[in-house]
Order: C-alpha cells, then structure tokens, then sequence
C-alpha cells in the first residue's frame, strides 16, 4: 500500500512543487535583457521616481512572469481535464475548438478595428474570450445531437468547427492589410505581454477558481476513464461531472486565450509529462500539471523575450519548439515502471 | 420470504418494435448463488444492466432491498450493487491498487480522498482475490485472468450486498475458471453476499449456482433450481443444439454436439437422471 496516495502525501508534494515554482519565478523576473541585482530588488522602491530602477523593472518583470505562471496553469489543467472526460490521450485544451473560435474573435476585433476596452481587457481579449466561450457551447450543443456514443460526436463536431473556423480565419487574413496582419499574427502565435494588476487579479482569481473548482471532481475522472457506464456503476453522476468538467475547463481557457493568444503544446505534453512520472491519479495530476504548466511557460516565456536581445519572440514559437523533443526524451525515458517519484 | 432481488413483470426493448426481455419475473434471495445462462442476443447483458440501474425497465419493476431500483440515487445504488463487467483496459495506466481503490468512490467526501478505513477494506479484497502480488502493477500488462480478479477485488472493495458479473470466465483457461468461481462461492458462503453471474458455461453454472435462470431468444424463461433448469429438452429448445447429457455425481453436465461432430450419434443415448425422461 505504500505507493497508494494520500491527501498528506499530496499536501507536501504539491507545497514541495509550488516551492519550487516560486523559485523558477524569481530567477526568470530577474533575468531579462536589463541586468539588475538581487540585492537593489530588495531595497525597495525609492523615494524618489528612477533612483531604484532595478525595482521597478523587476516588478514589471514580475507582473509578467505571473501572467505567463496563470495562463501556463490554466491550460495544463484544461487538457489534462479534457484528455479525461473524451478518454483521448491526444485531446488538448484547444481541440474542442476553443482556438479557432478565439482566433475568429481576435481577427474580428483587429478588422474592425474596435478600441474600447472592458475590466480592464482589451478588445482584443474581450473579442477572444467571446469567441472561445461560443465557439465550445456550439460544438457541445452539435456534439449532443450525435446520441450515444456523445463523446466521439463531440470530438468531431470540435474537429470540423476547428476547421472551418480557420477557413474563415485564413480568408480574413487574406483580405487584411499589413498592419493588421501582423498584431493578427503574433496573437494566433501565442504572445505574453505586461498586463497591469487589475487585469492579473481578476483573470487569476477566476483561473484559481476554476481550478479548485475542477479539483473537487478529480476522483470522479479517475473512475470516469474506465468509461461511463463503468463510472455509473460507481456510482458517478456522469452527466453532470462531464458538464461540470467541460464548463469549467472551457472557461479557464478561454480566460487564458484571452491573454495570451494561442499557445499551444502546453496543454497536451504537460498533462502527458506529469502522469508518464506522478501517474494518472487525476487527484495529483491536475494540481502538479498546473504547477508545471505555469514553471514550463514561465521559463519558456523568459527564453522568449531574452534570446534575441530586445526583438521578442511570440511564446508559441518557443513552448512547440522545446516542447516537442522535451516530450519525446520523457516518453522514451519513462516507461510506467518508473515510481521513484510516487 | 422475499428476495434480495425481486424482478416482477419485467419488459424491455432497445427499440419500440422488438422487446428483448418481456414479462419476466423472478426472485432472488439473499446470500444465495445465481446464474443467468442463454444464447447470445436472448437479454443476458440487458438484464444485468437493468439490475444495476445503468437502463431503465420499459414495464414492471425491479425492487432491490424491498424499495423500488428507480428511487435509488446512482451512490446509494453503488453502495449496495457492485458489477463486474466482462473485461477492458482503460485508456489511463492506472495500477491494480488504484483500480481497486476506486471501488470506494461513492462512499467519499468532496475532494475524494480515501481514509484509513478505505484502505483498509481495499487491502482485504486485494488479499481475498490474490491480488497482492501485482498490486503495484499496470492494469494493461495483467493477463486476462489477473485482471478479471483485480475487477472482482474492485466490485468486493465496494462493499454492497449484492454482486453482478457479466461472463467473469469468458476467455480463462480451467485453472482460472475455476478460481473464479471458487472465490465467488466463497465470498457468498463466508460474507453472505448475493451473486448474480450471467455465464455461457452451463457446467460451471450446475456446479456451483443454487439457481439458475435460462432466458430463450424468444423471451420464454425457466427460472429455479438447477435440476429443473437445465435438462436436456429445456437447453435444446433454448438454445437450439441438442446435447449430450452426463452426470458427474451430484449434477448433470452437458456436452453440445453438431451436426458433424464426432460422437453426434451419441446424442440419443442418454443417461438415466431425474429431471428428464
């Protein structure tokens, strides 16, 4: 029985990861393309506007550092939420068209040229969060009509509006001007800019939330990837789990989208990553996948903006290019054998 | 005395036209061993799914512990029905112990998490089923024997009264068909457990059930003891092969014999027994 978890075991291990993720934050605020000191960081800020600049640049370092941490979070949970409840191990946060209907969002609001802002969102993140959440109620609601075996339906149903969502997103592009084309373009990339705390704190309570949210039916995922008639046996409400996990992963992401554009392979190799070494106990996978997720992009949104100097990088690039061969040495490395960490 | 289970004019049918189980009516008492035999397609599956509550009856009732399966909520139904369903692999590598442990979940709290009792009672059924020895294995890399006994720790684990089993011997060789019924006579004999197996092996049903219930295609029934079930006119007009009937010692066993198989003449020489003539 020593390899069985505990809610105790879990408590450390997760305290023990977040340790360490504070620590991967710190490092990334403080590097950057200006060098600052440690030691000025703690000074404070000054009383006097520019005598502490190592401060300040930390702080707006660190605004992003965050941002990059939440939208990191939000997506690995979402895909390890997703690969559960459609029994798909390549299912990510954005098969289900969330992507598609985001970026449809966004080109709509460049094209139009909208600049009215909304809690602190731009048009551009109210447009995508929009999209995304119609987008994913359309393919729930045609995914339902397919009967009984709903879970294939709906993964179809994602597929084709992913795929006519980008036709269209392709024929706008198309007929927009340069300009336009290019803010279009860093977005579909994925891109993590500086947002001010208001936007940091409403979109961070709201990820948190549905995070924990998605953490109280964890146990009823486990027994749900035996299949559903299996898990009712077990006596889970299946309808509802599905309908709770599908709600709230779909609006952790469409807030993370909203931020940061798409960025992809996140959500599908972190999930993969952490249950090749924790197991699929979706207890502990969904909050070590957050906490991975948020250190993976927070370091690969640091490679972003450092590599070449002062030209950034959209993170996108950056998270599939690292992200690929990362996942192909972990799955050659780990067969399931592997428990030195359980 | 009334039965554990009780199953009073039951009808059901996938589709409006064709009922698959029509008027079928039986009993099943407390702590005692039965097996649902028949051809494939004759509602064997169907039924259990109905006991379980996974489908709803279109006509009649099923009554579970004297209350009407309907009223149950689906955890208070797991609480009292465990099922073994015949076997798969999920699409996740969880390990025998983790499969078991899921066997508590509607007995948990809100952030599901296993206590000591739990575990207690998980350990237990993983050592009556022999489990032990790979408990820390990958289901997916079990043998179809292995794995049918870490399900029926699982359905133990879940510590109801009554126990469903959908062909746990389908694809086992003797040794581990045998060591399935063995243990599923010895969880009714020492924990007083109701099981209800749906088999396609009428030997090992005649061993070791106390009733049996044979369903037709054409939704006639036979439901009662293993004597007067299983006879030789009754599982020829079920299941349309003729048969050649012996006897062990206490109970018959039945060997189904075509058209060109070997000893097809031997049919006709039949064995004097009770229960036929």
């Amino acid at each position: 029985m020593a390899e069985i978890l505990t809610s105790k075991k879990l408590v450390i291990k997760i305290i023990l990861c977040l340790a360490v993720l504070a620590v991967v934050m710190g490092l990334c605020a403080l590097k950057g393309t200006q060098k600052i000191s440690l030691a000025k960081v703690f000074q404070g800020p000054g009383e006097r506007p520019g005598e502490t600049i190592d401060y300040e640049i930390f702080i707006i370092r660190l605004r992003r550092v965050i941002l990059a941490a939440l939208v990191g979070a939000a997506l690995a949970c979402s895909g390890v939420v997703l690969q559960a409840i459609l029994r798909n191990p390549l299912a990510d946060p954005y098969i289900l068209g969330i992507s598609s209907g985001a970026g449809l969002g966004v080109i709509i609001a460049i094209l139009s040229g909208i600049s009215w802002s909304f809690w602190g969102g731009s048009p551009m993140a109210v447009f995508a969060f929009a999209g995304s959440l119609l987008t994913v109620w359309l393919v729930w609601y045609i995914g339902r009509f397919t009967g009984k075996s709903q879970m294939t339906g709906l993964l179809l149903a994602g597929v084709v509006v992913n795929a006519f969502f980008s036709a269209v997103i392709m024929f706008l592009t198309s007929i927009a001007n340069s300009r336009q084309l290019r803010a279009t373009i860093f977005w579909l990339m994925g891109n993590i800019t500086e947002k001010d705390w208001a936007a940091l704190g409403v979109s961070g309570g709201c990820i948190l939330a549905g995070i924990i949210a998605l953490f109280t039916i964890c146990h009823r995922l486990n027994v749900l990837s035996f299949g559903e008639d299996e898990a009712k046996k077990l006596g889970v409400n299946t309808e509802r789990t599905k309908v709770l996990a599908f709600g709230f992963a779909a609006f952790i992401t469409a807030i993370a989208v909203s931020l940061s554009g798409l960025i992809g392979f996140v959500g599908l190799i972190i999930p993969h990553g952490v249950r090749l070494v924790f197991g699929p106990d979706h207890r502990q996978l969904l909050p070590l996948s957050a906490i991975t997720g948020s250190a993976f992009l927070v370091v690969a949104d640091t490679v972003a903006r450092t590599v070449f100097g002062q030209e950034q990088l959209p993170v996108g690039v950056i998270t599939a290019i690292a992200g690929g061969p990362f996942f192909l040495v972990l799955l050659a490395r780990y067969s399931r054998k592997v428990s030195w960490l359980k | 005395m009334s039965g554990i289970i009780e199953v009073k004019n039951l009808s059901f049918g996938y589709t409006p036209q064709s009922r698959i189980l029509k008027d079928l009516s039986f009993e099943v008492k407390s702590s005692s061993f039965v097996g649902i035999a028949g051809p494939n397609g004759a509602g064997k599956t169907t039924l259990l799914n109905l006991l379980c509550g996974l489908l709803s009856p279109e006509a009649g009732s099923i009554r579970i512990d004297a209350a009407d399966i309907e009223t149950y909520g689906i955890k208070e139904l797991a609480q009292r029905v465990a099922v073994v369903r015949q076997e798969f692999v999920p699409v996740f590598d969880f390990t025998v112990e983790e499969t078991v442990m899921m066997a508590r979940t509607p007995y948990l709290g809100v952030f599901g998490f296993e206590g000591k009792t739990d575990r207690e009672i998980v350990t237990e059924a993983i050592e009556a089923t022999d489990t032990a020895d790979f408990a820390t294995r990958p289901l997916g890399s079990l043998s179809g024997g292995e794995r049918q006994r870490v399900f029926i720790a699982r359905a133990l684990a879940q510590d109801t009264d009554i126990l469903l089993l959908d062909e746990p011997t389908s694809h086992l060789d003797f040794k581990h068909q045998v060591g399935i019924y063995d243990l599923l006579k010895a969880t009714q004999l020492e924990k007083g457990k109701t099981i209800v197996t749906v088999t396609h092996d009428i030997n090992l049903a005649a061993q070791y059930c106390d009733k049996t219930l044979l369903l037709g295609a054409d939704n006639n029934y036979y439901y009662g003891s293993v004597k007067d079930v299983f006879s030789s006119e009754q599982i020829k007009k079920v299941f349309g092969v003729s048969v050649f009937v012996g006897k062990v010692g206490k109970e018959n066993f039945f060997i189904p014999l075509g058209k060109f198989a070997k000893d097809s003449g031997q049919i006709s020489r039949k064995p004097d027994s009770n229960g036929q003539k």
